[in-house]
């Protein structure tokens, strides 16, 4: 059943789940975003379609034109625009759990499912999917799609280390599946890792099999203020040697917050965190449940924008680098924008938000700080940006040294180039 | 072979050392006689053997792009190799072509304490970097039970596992970036371009990922940056002896429903019980139906609270007898029963064959009772001896080849492995594909699904000289009579290495 509409909000035989909210406001046909994005809208003939079985996803991806894969639309602006792609494939209809396997703690779920909604159905058994992208209301697809990854990554590895099979519509049309249902299994090669950070280009992933874990008894989160970078480095360090083993370490500029998560039994988490604080320094306070969550809930707002902000995605080696800090507010100080930074420090993750002055500053910082970024090893990439500043700086910094097998597989897999033209330009 | 065709061959070969003499000077050490070539003409998959036309051993990591130029100007096939301890064949070179021998590449090349990283050599083995990093308090997780002596190298190609990857992960989960002479040529890093300063995160495709665990189909690593982890403030371990295998399947399920996440759990039926005790004294119970040997580990609170419930879980499903590790020194002499179980064999059977299935952990009662059924309708024993916690089996079917037992349990091996892919598993949980198992791919894998992954294969291999016949179905491999009886490899035979 192929629902070739523009809107495509709820389907039949569908998870009910009454959050699926795809259809409002990001149809094809309506540029929802004021993010600058020259975006896949703006050709002549949009189409949207939300097919609900691989089937009918296959067919729509082999007869239309370029094409654009959708889940909730959280991630549409990652990487460059994409070019004329005329028809947008919706996942919304394709959303449901195929098999829930609590004793092997294995699930079997559609693409199009939503992290949120899975993290419910899970809980329900006492497990969850120990992974927590900002984006909770995005796809399972999507999130393997994108490479995305939230603080606990440090602890639990990301998307790429918890999805155990997946079966993938490419564009030729072949339905092809790596791995299985068992958490340890070598045999053929893993499609599914391909796709991490394909960010549409090769396949859809419509079926993806997850490693559940049990939820932890019990979370509990320090807090420290008035930390330093140099500090925040340091204690980093000095948490991930200790026994305390912290679940997450984050670090916010301008605030200068360093925030410690455990998870684990309720006494273990409890005596784990009275540790902690022993050995942090700065102003201290243990949040209670009720805080806790309100902070990491903001946490991860910090890094989903406004329209008119651009946001950046850095990666390094592991730390929170002083040099990298400094300069990022020098080159905003200079070009009068506001940079707020997130930082992973056991995982070199970074990400920037600016906002403030013009697209003109947006792209100064961008380039200038991607400079830095650079010659450490690191690269700078863009999440979304103010209208304009696509004109003024790439999206994507230097090509990788991989690059050319990159454009090999994207060639083997997309000859025609149907799957998100142009989201990797100028690598390809 | 045509005479043309070999000689064909040879003039390739002379064309390719030809070349290294020039590029690499003396310090490349080349075996061309046959009497050396012989050494690697297997990997511990001793019933298949090929001998190799010409065995390159670099000396030092440059060496390693212009031999895989050579090969590819000329036209040779070539394999990389670590230690040999492969059980899938995967190092298995192709007649007249060319094995890149990279044992003498094994340093540690830096230590990153503070970013837990550590950059090394291919020929590294796995514990060498364990040892590196002691003084730390840090080691690197993947455990496969050659240790000793397997590479990492050759641990990134299979994607090697090990006891504790229940709770750890495997190799994938454990590499950074991968320095690659890819099979054009050219020296790439797969993960972050500099491989000295690692990065968790690359831009792009996660070829890193698809790198490790290729069986050495895309490319000869070269330099490997590890993640290394804290060691656990405390390890408890302890086995519990059961009345029945059910029984001890059920305390398996038991343990993971109760949420806890052990380091490892073990499995062994009778049969293996007494074969690992008359060999090693570890003090198993030879009475005992079935054993798990389960451990944990972490903080010490934590650890001792979980440990008492698992203590109590066996208890509640009729353990029969529970012995808890009382020191570090009981703890190896348990383990150490339980790794000499390949060797142990011996002492029940002349001859076996090792299974590597994998079955979803709620299936493993079942898939038990079809090995034994399995079994019995052969007429030939099969000892297990297992990861319990991950489903991951390896049943031992012993034979006698001198009674003509060979093709029964040839059938009997295969047959077991096709029981677990019609369980919902996998034919192969960490000994990897390599020829052993390829022309098993099609009853895992659909046409479509093999086809995806050979594009993939293609985009880094297009000439197909890197390690070629590896882990897909071909006529020129699955047409041929196959298999043969397990021979132990020499190094197992010294005790230096145990199969799991």
């Amino acid at each position: 059943m192929v629902g070739a509409s523009s809107s495509s909000a709820s389907t039949p035989g569908g998870h009910s789940s009454g959050g699926h909210s795809s259809g409002g406001g990001s149809s094809a046909g309506q540029n929802s975003s004021a993010d600058g994005t020259p975006t896949f809208e703006a050709s002549s003939s949009p189409r949207s379609i939300t097919p609900t079985t691989v089937k009918d996803l296959r067919d729509a991806v082999t007869t239309n034109g370029p094409v654009l894969i959708r889940g909730t639309g959280t991630a549409t602006t990652w990487g460059a625009p994409v070019r004329d792609a005329r028809t947008t494939v919706s996942l919304a209809g394709m959303d449901r759990v195929l098999d829930y396997r609590p004793a092997d703690m294995t699930v079997h779920v559609q693409g199009g499912i939503r992290l949120d909604v899975l993290q419910e159905e899970l809980a329900e058994h006492g497990q969850w999917l120990p992974y927590d992208p900002a984006r909770s209301e995005a796809t399972i697809g999507g999130l393997l799609a994108t490479g995305d990854a939230g603080p606990r990554r440090m602890a639990y590895g990301s998307l790429r280390e918890l999805v155990i099979g997946a079966t993938m519509v490419f564009p030729d049309g072949a339905i092809a599946k790596s791995g299985g249902h068992v958490i340890k299994n070598v045999a053929g090669y893993d499609l599914a890792k391909l796709c991490h950070g394909s960010l549409g280009t090769l396949g859809v992933v419509v079926e993806l099999v997850l490693r559940v874990h049990p939820l932890p008894q019990a979370s509990r989160t320090v807090m420290a203020r008035d930390v330093d970078t140099a500090t925040a480095q340091r204690l980093t360090w000095a948490l991930t040697k200790s026994a305390v083993e912290p679940t997450a370490v984050e670090w916010c500029e301008p605030e200068q917050v360093l925030a410690v998560r455990f998870d684990g039994t309720a006494d273990g988490a409890a005596a784990r965190a009275a540790s902690a604080r022993s050995m942090l320094t700065g102003s201290l306070a243990e949040l209670d449940a009720g805080e806790a969550h309100s902070f990491w809930e903001s946490h991860a707002a910090r890094v989903v924008a406004e329209p008119g902000d651009t946001v950046l995605r850095a990666a390094t080696r592991p730390g929170v680098d002083p040099a990298l800090v400094g300069a990022l507010s020098a080159w905003a100080d200079r070009a009068g924008v506001k940079a707020l930074l997130t930082c992973s420090p056991a995982t070199g993750a970074y990400t920037v938000r600016i906002t403030g002055a013009d697209a003109k500053a947006h792209a100064e910082v961008v380039k200038n700080w991607r400079a830095s970024v650079e010659a450490v090893g690191g690269f700078v990439m863009l999440r979304r940006r103010r209208p304009g500043v696509d004109a003024m700086v790439e999206s994507w910094g230097r090509a990788p040294g991989s690059v050319e097998v990159m454009r090999r597989v994207k060639a083997n897999f997309d000859p025609e180039n149907r799957f998100a033209p142009g989201r990797f330009a100028p690598w390809f | 072979m045509d005479a043309q065709a070999a000689a064909d061959r040879r003039r390739k070969l002379d064309a390719v050392l030809a070349d290294l003499r020039r590029e690499c000077g003396p310090s490349l050490r080349v075996l061309a006689v046959a009497a050396e070539r012989r050494a690697y003409e297997t990997d511990a998959l001793t019933s298949h053997r090929v001998l190799p036309g010409l065995v390159l051993l670099p000396a030092d990591r440059s060496q390693v792009a212009p031999i895989v130029r050579a090969c590819l100007r000329h036209g040779v096939p070539y394999v990389a190799r670590g230690a040999g301890t492969g059980l899938s064949g995967g190092a298995l070179p192709t007649e007249s072509g060319v094995v890149i021998a990279l044992a003498k590449l094994n340093r540690i090349l830096d230590v990153d304490p503070d970013r837990m990283v550590a950059v090394v050599e291919p020929g590294a083995t796995n514990l060498s970097i364990s040892a590196a990093v002691a003084g730390y308090g840090l080691y690197y997780a993947p455990d496969p039970s050659s240790q000793v002596v397997c590479t990492i190298g050759g641990n990134v190609a299979e994607n090697s596992g090990g006891a504790h990857c229940l709770k750890y992960g495997f190799t994938s989960h454990h590499v950074l970036a991968v320095e690659t002479v890819l099979p054009d040529g050219s020296t790439v890093v797969l993960g972050s371009d500099d491989i000295e300063a690692p990065c968790y995160d690359a831009p792009g495709y996660d070829l890193r990922g698809v790198f490790v665990g290729a069986e050495g189909t895309c490319g000869v690593a070269t330099r490997i940056a590890v993640r290394l982890l804290r060691k656990p403030e405390v390890v408890r371990t302890l086995v519990a002896d059961f009345p029945d295998v059910p029984s001890a399947c059920e305390t398996v399920s038991a343990v993971i429903a109760a949420g806890i996440v052990p380091a490892a759990i073990e499995m062994m039926d009778n049969l293996a019980i007494r074969a690992c005790e008359d060999a090693v004294h570890a003090g198993y119970d030879r009475e005992a139906a079935a054993s798990l040997i389960i451990e944990l580990d972490g903080p010490g609170e934590e650890c001792a609270e979980l440990f008492e419930q698992v203590s109590a879980l066996c208890s509640e499903h009729a353990c029969t007898r529970l012995r808890i590790a009382a020191d570090d020194a009981e703890r190896a002499a348990i383990w150490a029963g339980r790794k000499a179980a390949f060797a142990a064999m011996g002492r029940l059977s002349p001859e076996f064959l090792l299974q590597d299935g994998v079955v979803p952990r709620t299936r493993l009662a079942e898939a038990l009772a079809g090995i034994a059924d399995l079994s019995s309708a052969a007429g030939l024993r099969v000892a297990n001896v297992f990861h319990a916690g991950d489903g991951n089996l390896h049943p031992l079917v012993l034979y006698r080849e001198s009674d003509g037992e060979g093709p029964a349990a040839e059938a009997l091996a295969a047959a077991i492995a096709e029981l677990c892919v019609a369980l919902g598993g996998s034919l192969s949980g960490e000994h990897g594909i390599g020829v052993d198992k390829a022309c098993s791919m099609p009853k895992m894998f659909s046409p479509a699904d093999l086809t995806a992954m050979d594009r993939l294969r293609a985009a880094f291999d297009p000439s197909g000289l890197c390690n070629p016949n590896k882990v897909f179905p071909t006529p020129a491999l699955c047409g041929e009579a196959r298999g043969g009886a397990y021979q132990p490899h020499p190094l197992e035979e010294t005790g230096k290495i145990q199969r799991w």
